[in-house]
């Protein structure tokens, strides 16, 4: 019993001591040289469509604790709105944002077009897992920080493990008839993504043989939390995080990592050439990188993007589960025309 | 000596209808211009409006939109007149816990209501359909909320508070003698009502009609939660579109053009039914109010007021409770699924909710206070015929309300980030956004209260010598400062609420409530969306119910004479 426990003890605390011991070395070359230049000015605004306003709080929080002296300064929207704000203050002339974090990867291409964007090498990116970098910008304008997914989800109240949908096509089922949720393409860039990516893998029949099902279809995906918590819908195609988040409450979900692969979505953050306060918008991007922060991130149930950050229980790692994702290319090109065709076929 | 002779006070109403175009005009205008312009060069083109309507699903949308809100419009008639009624002018008991319920449906954002109504009607798994199964062993709920007929019972259940407040002032004004006159000649109670008294309150009626339709057309939150589900094409979800990546704000604004000819027909319209009529009520000849007793009826008009507040805000409250003290409310009500966490959590751990309540009631009382005193400015100003072309001022005093806010903070943008006014980052954009968008209410509003005074009441004092603004003081101000409490909140609610302009126009250290609420909205998270929403009901609800105490009037019951 005795050894059981302390044994115990030394499994839950030792890694807690190698954290302790490494955090210090994880700083990267040249940091104190840009916190003091960063302390200058003070303070920095992040516009951030990343994660919802509590993990863009406790972000923000986490920086601030570890370099004092920068207050962080969070707009949290949804993707688009954080987009048109940028435009707006751009047109206007305003510098108001140093940092920009979009989940619509393609914004960073128009971006970079119009050279609203500064280049910077992070010098973290040697912690950022090797999957995400080929998402990163081959002139440093912009560098991958956040990464989701999009997977199957179900009410374990209504629906038990073994018959949950292992597949994406196990969605198409009749036994899910006016019990599938969804989100839509025209409101959310997940969605818009995993539409891409169905279209790709199945072709169109996909969603003609979906609608047979007549699914519910909210406007986020994370409205599909909400359908499933309801019991209006008991299988969805939703998001990771914050399906966990509810389900960390005891709200009865789950999710199932597809076998065809679940949707990655890999959200970029860039500096912006007008920025206010350009120092801590490269101390800040660093920081997103960083173990500290990642942490913070997996404790709110995001996904890590740190190599040596893993998820809390009841997550799998990217690393080890199949993930599937469009090109960039294919979800510039592919979301215009998916939307047309999901309206051609649901009729919303 | 022409000099001598001018009435000094003219120099303010100029002063008051610059006021106006400038907080109208200026971000309108822009926003017209903006539907004119090439998105990317910026030359004059016309082809946003050829992408706008090019297309049968945009205008399908927009159709869909206008019946939708003449549905609601209508709907809210229905609720409203006979609650207003009940309250203002019979014996019916109850009235303190009616008024509170609609009080409280006003303060409710929609897309919480909206929330909660998914959960007691959803076809699938709604309580109301639950319970209509476990009582008669059927197998399928009769209620379903993602139709066209939900959708206007959850959006009137919204815009009904709009209805009973216009018509109950206008009630509160009106004496007992012309019904008496009519029981003298005969006629009934239930007649009398019906050909007396809500006749002469049709201009207040009518306003709110009005007010409500352009509210069920520009809303985005319930369409969003229940027309898309339902595969609705509406308006305000068509236009969402054009603000996907890459944005096509110049097509939105083209879009939302129109709604602005419908508003001018909306008040051509309201002029031809009521020009040839007088609505003056209130005549310096004093008059008294009397309750109609309704004899046994008083409960069944009880009932009724107490089956619309259900419908409303007891239902939805019930939902919300459950929700806002639940760890986690999908596994429903148990007692070891109770806990204080939530409201701990958005009350004490997350001091951005503090803040951020601190900014919405400030904000929300500055442009009441704004809006209120335009407004009765300019409804005076036209009613009194000041200054030529006075109607086009009472139409461009309601034209904000019609765009949506998502187009409208467009407007509201570039006004107040170029000369002369640049005032991005401060509080002020808020409250003047907050100030434009509703000053059709506050309008529509005074404009309805000023019809009700008769003229003669200032001539007298104009006849003793005193100049005009002497009898707006000492006539006009206090024959509507009983209406004025009503009017502010009807312009201090709405603005606590606003989300769609609020979205793009806040930034760090001026959050408001209803940003917050929407991120825990889009997050899924009804926990704690429940619970900021509960605080908000109750806060409101008491710091309203506080102020009339304070302010020593019992607006319920006690009427004193005018």
């Amino acid at each position: 019993m005795d050894i059981a426990r302390s044994s115990i003890k030394w499994i839950v605390l030792t890694p807690l001591l190698f954290l302790a011991c490494a955090a210090p070395a994880s700083a990267f070359e040249g940091e104190q040289t840009l916190y003091e230049a960063a302390k200058k000015e003070k303070e920095l605004t992040w516009y951030t469509a990343h994660y919802g306003s509590e993990t863009a709080a406790a972000v923000c929080n986490g920086f601030e604790k570890k370099y004092p002296g920068i207050k962080c300064n969070y707009i949290r929207t949804t993707a688009q709105v954080a987009y048109q704000r940028l435009a707006q203050d751009q047109k206007a002339g305003l510098a108001v944002a140093s940092v920009f974090s979009s989940t619509d990867a393609s914004h960073y291409g128009r971006l970079k077009q119009d050279g609203w964007l500064q280049p910077y090498r992070t010098k973290n990116v040697a912690e950022l897992i090797d999957a995400f970098k080929p998402y990163n910008d081959p002139d440093d304008m912009f560098v991958a920080t956040a990464a989701g997914l999009v997977l199957i989800t179900y009410n374990t109240s209504v629906v038990a493990a073994k018959d949950a949908p292992k597949k994406w096509t196990d969605l198409l089922d009749p036994k899910w008839k006016d019990h599938v949720s969804i989100g839509h393409p025209s409101f959310s860039g997940y969605v818009g993504t995993w539409v891409v990516q169905m279209r790709k893998s199945y072709g169109w029949d996909y969603f003609k043989k979906l609608e047979l099902n007549k699914p519910r279809i909210g406007r986020s995906i994370n409205d599909t939390v909400t359908m499933l918590n309801a019991k209006e819908s008991w299988v969805a195609a939703g998001p990771s995080a914050t399906t966990l988040q509810s389900k960390d409450k005891g709200n009865p979900l789950a999710l199932v990592y597809p076998e065809d692969g679940a949707i990655l979505m890999v959200s970029p953050t860039g500096i912006l050439k007008n920025a206010p306060a350009p120092n801590a918008a490269k101390l800040f991007e660093e920081y997103l990188l960083s173990r500290e922060c990642n942490e913070i991130m997996v404790k709110q149930r995001e996904e890590s993007v740190n190599k040596s950050v893993k998820p809390l229980p009841g997550a799998r790692s990217i690393a080890e589960i199949k993930t599937i994702r469009p090109t960039y290319e294919e979800i510039d090109k592919g979301i215009p025309e998916v939307k047309e065709l999901f309206r051609d076929t649901f009729g919303i | 000596m022409r000099w001598r002779h001018l009435d000094k006070s003219v120099f303010l109403w100029l002063l008051l209808v610059a006021a106006l175009l400038l907080l109208v005009i200026n971000p309108l205008a822009r926003l017209v211009w903006s539907s004119f312009q090439h998105g990317a060069t910026g030359a004059f083109t016309l082809d946003n409006y050829v992408a706008a309507y090019g297309r049968w699903r945009y205008v399908e949308a927009l159709v869909n939109s206008v019946v939708l809100g003449l549905a609601v419009a209508a709907v809210c008639v229905v609720f409203g007149v006979p609650l207003a009624w009940a309250v203002s002018r019979t014996d019916m008991p109850g009235k303190g816990l009616v008024w509170a319920a609609i009080l409280g449906t006003f303060i409710m954002p929609s897309y919480l209501g909206a929330v909660a109504w998914i959960l007691l009607a959803g076809p699938n798994a709604g309580w109301l359909n639950r319970a209509y199964m476990g009582l008669t062993g059927a197998a399928a709920g009769p209620f379903n909320i993602y139709t066209k007929a939900g959708l206007v019972l959850v959006i009137a259940c919204y815009s009904f508070p709009y209805m009973f407040v216009f018509t109950r002032s206008a009630l509160d004004l009106i004496s007992s003698e012309m019904e008496e006159a009519a029981t003298t000649l005969g006629a009934g109670v239930l007649r009398t009502t019906l050909r007396v008294t809500l006749p002469l309150t049709l201009p207040a009626m009518m306003a709110a009609f009005i007010v409500a339709f352009l509210e069920a057309i520009a809303l985005f939150g319930v369409p969003a939660l229940i027309a898309l589900p339902g595969r609705i094409q509406l308006m305000t979800t068509t236009l969402w579109q054009f603000f996907e990546f890459p944005p096509r704000v110049q097509v939105a604004a083209a879009y939302a053009m129109p709604l602005l000819g419908i508003t001018a027909l909306l008040f051509w319209l309201q002029q031809r039914l009521i020009a040839r009529k007088g609505y003056v009520a209130l005549t310096g000849k004093g008059g008294e109010r009397r309750m109609v007793k309704l004899g046994s009826w008083r409960w069944v008009m009880l009932a009724y007021c107490l089956f619309v507040t259900s419908l409303s805000f007891f239902l939805p409250m019930v939902v919300v409770l459950q929700a806002a003290f639940a760890k986690a409310w999908g596994r429903g009500f148990s007692l070891d699924n109770l806990t204080l966490a939530n409201l701990k959590f958005v009350v004490v751990d997350q001091p951005i909710t503090r803040a951020a309540t601190l900014h919405t009631f400030v904000y929300g009382g500055a442009s009441a206070a704004l809006a209120l005193g335009l407004a009765l400015a300019i409804a005076y100003i036209v009613h009194r015929r000041l200054v030529p072309f006075g109607n086009a001022l009472s139409y461009v005093a309601m034209a904000p309300f019609v765009i949506p806010g998502i187009v409208l903070a467009i407007g509201f943008y570039a006004a107040y980030t170029s000369p002369p006014l640049v005032l991005y980052g401060t509080a002020w954009i808020l409250i003047l956004a907050f100030t434009t968008r509703f000053l059709p209410i506050a309008y529509a509003n005074s404009n309805a209260a000023l019809r009700a005074i008769n003229p003669e009441l200032e001539d007298a004092v104009r006849i003793l010598g005193g100049g005009r603004l002497l009898a707006l003081r000492r006539v006009v101000g206090p024959l509507l400062k009983r209406g004025l409490a009503g009017a502010f909140l009807l312009v201090f609610i709405p603005a606590t609420r606003e989300l769609s302009s609020a979205i793009f126009l806040y930034t760090t250290g001026t959050q408001v409530l209803s940003v917050l609420l929407f991120d825990k909205s889009d997050e899924g998270n009804f926990e704690y969306l429940s619970a900021i929403g509960l605080i908000l009901v109750i806060g409101t609800v008491a710091l309203v119910l506080a102020g009339f105490r304070l302010v020593g009037r019992d607006f319920m019951l006690k009427r004193t004479a005018a």
